[in-house]
């Protein structure tokens, strides 16, 4: 690992953040490829066989990192992306910019760390590009401040080229959300898979936007796009998922739960979907409302109460 | 021992159930019979306590106490549990935390638990209890569930719905699990196999007990007559 001089302790006090919030040890470990960004400054990285990293900080406060691996490579342990602030306000703004090869396997492991600031606006631009027949999981998992002054956008566009597999998984469920708003723009080509998964936990005024979009653009391509946010106190949540069916036997499915607790949420869900190709097929299924009544009886006609049994509930929706 | 006491209970303006007495000992099977519609699971559920489900007039006691003002989980710990004919789904819910629920249950106690259901624990223990199981896989959990809650009286509604003919042995077996236990059951059914099974049978017809006594005379009476009648199925419930 190359620990940049002079930011020895940031790299110390992410680390261990996130080896608290996740038990974790493994971001040491000299066989992970790792990226640790601090603020406006990357602190740590490491690299592995066939994979490369570069990164350029402006002026301006813009972090840019570029992500490549090369075609044919498997990386067997998880690459992780470690994005945290450590001052009690400012502003964090990065560029990433992924090229993956042909025959890759890979997973990336994001997690952001905000937990110690007061207000702040974490802003992450993500492009990523994933040649043919590989295989990419990407993990993006959220900690932040109690105090609920985060503001965090990441937008990420896409394109999975033939035969590939992309799996997304955003989750931001332990701590306050503060005001989030996710963006996953897909492309896919022939015979390629996508199945995105949002997971989100509004507690006080917190404030919730996803946006996830299917571009079914290839023959015989699919995709699932699939959000679940549990709004309580006064959260605003607004889910929209779309589906591009523009090629044929193309089959996108995009879902949306929004389980509301309390009588201050509001919550919204517009699911759009468009065929463009007559053997292209796109289905929807959307749920606004309280726990599921029959659920909530199942699991009391078992002792438990229903605090109990809506706390179970939950707990299983955003494991 | 659990009573109803002249059970009414309405809906939407129109009487489903029209005075219904019955009372369950406890280690005993009872069954409930009819036709479709008739009201029989809408007893399982007053019993219960679902939340939809409050009698307009009639009381309902367990051992003297009078529990008909009491919610879902007060009944629940108090021994009574339901065996749903559907049962719900849960999603990011393994079998294993269904199965445990939050409580102290040892692992080999859960495995029993599946294996006397004919599941093998170790190819459900780590699925989930949505969507993707079957049906009959879904209630041979929920059914599962039932024995590790140990309950002084089930309610089992339909428990042969969606599961294969092949495992009706099965089912009557695990009522007698419970029987051999102490818990007394109450199985609503329309299958011969699982009535005459059971000791005591009340046939339920337009909302009212018609008959009661031996399942056998009961079942046989159920399978002469009530098949061949179709005045009964009138309620637009169940």
């Amino acid at each position: 690992m190359d620990i940049v001089k002079g930011y020895e302790k940031e790299f110390e006090q992410l680390v261990e953040i996130y080896e608290k919030k996740t038990n974790d040890r493994s971001l040491r470990s000299p066989g992970v490829a790792t990226i640790i960004v601090s603020g406006n400054k990357v602190v740590g990285l490491n690299s592995v066989k066939g994979m490369h990293i570069k990164s350029r900080e402006r002026a301006d406060g813009l972090v840019m990192i570029d992500v490549e691996i090369e075609d044919n490579t498997i990386i067997p342990v998880p690459v992780h992306l470690c994005t945290g602030f450590l001052r009690k306000r400012g502003e964090q703004v990065l560029k990433f910019n992924y090229i993956i090869g042909d025959n890759v396997k890979v997973k990336f492991k994001s997690h952001c760390i905000l937990t110690k600031v007061e207000k702040l606006h974490h802003y992450m631009e993500s492009d990523m590009y994933i040649g043919k027949n590989s295989f990419v999981v990407y993990e993006d998992e959220h900690f932040h401040d109690e105090g609920g002054g985060v503001f965090v956008e990441t937008i990420t566009r896409m394109k999975i080229d033939e035969g590939s597999f992309f799996s997304s998984k955003f989750y931001e469920t332990k701590t306050r959300v503060g005001r989030i708003n996710v963006v996953m723009d897909i492309e896919l080509l022939k015979n390629s898979k996508a199945n995105l998964e949002s997971k989100i936990y509004g507690r006080e005024d917190d404030v919730i936007d996803i946006k996830e979009i299917l571009r079914l653009n290839g023959e015989n391509s699919s995709g699932i796009a699939k959000s679940t946010v549990f709004a309580t106190d006064r959260t605003k949540a607004h889910v929209v998922n779309e589906a591009f069916g523009n090629a044929p036997f193309a089959r996108g499915h995009i879902e949306c739960n929004e389980i509301v607790k309390g009588n201050e949420v509001s919550v919204s869900t517009l699911p759009l979907l468009k065929v463009m190709d007559d053997k292209a097929e796109l289905t929807h299924e959307a749920s606004v409302g309280r726990i599921n009544q029959t659920q909530l009886e199942t699991l009391m006609a078992k002792g438990l109460t229903e605090d109990e049994a809506a706390e179970f509930i939950v707990n299983g929706l955003l494991s | 021992m659990l009573e109803l006491k002249d059970i009414k209970y309405s809906k939407n303006g129109s009487e489903i159930i029209k005075g219904v007495s019955m009372k369950f000992e406890q280690g005993k099977v009872y069954c409930i019979v009819g036709n479709n519609g008739v009201g029989k699971s809408t007893i399982g559920y007053i019993i219960m306590g679902l939340s939809d489900y409050k009698p307009s007039e009639g009381r309902i006691y367990l051992d003297g106490e009078d529990i008909t003002d009491l919610g879902i989980t007060e009944r629940a710990r108090r021994g009574i549990s339901l065996l749903w004919q559907e049962p719900a789904r849960f999603e990011g819910i393994t079998v294993e935390s269904y199965l445990k629920l939050n409580r102290d249950i040892k692992k080999e106690e859960i495995e029993r638990a599946l294996e006397l259901v004919n599941l093998e624990p170790s190819k459900y223990m780590r699925r989930y209890v949505d969507k993707k199981l079957s049906g009959g896989e879904r209630k041979k959990v929920e059914l599962a569930s039932c024995i590790l809650l140990k309950p002084r009286y089930l309610i089992m509604d339909e428990p042969d719905s969606g599961i294969d003919i092949m495992s009706l042995d099965m089912i009557v077996r695990v009522i007698n699990y419970f029987k051999e236990q102490g818990s007394s059951v109450i199985v609503i059914t329309h299958r011969k196999e699982i009535a005459l099974n059971c000791g005591y049978s009340y046939l339920i017809c337009a909302g009212k007990v018609f008959l009661e006594g031996d399942s056998k005379k009961i079942v046989s009476y159920y399978e002469r007559t009530c098949d061949s009648c179709g005045h009964v199925n009138y309620l637009e419930e169940e």
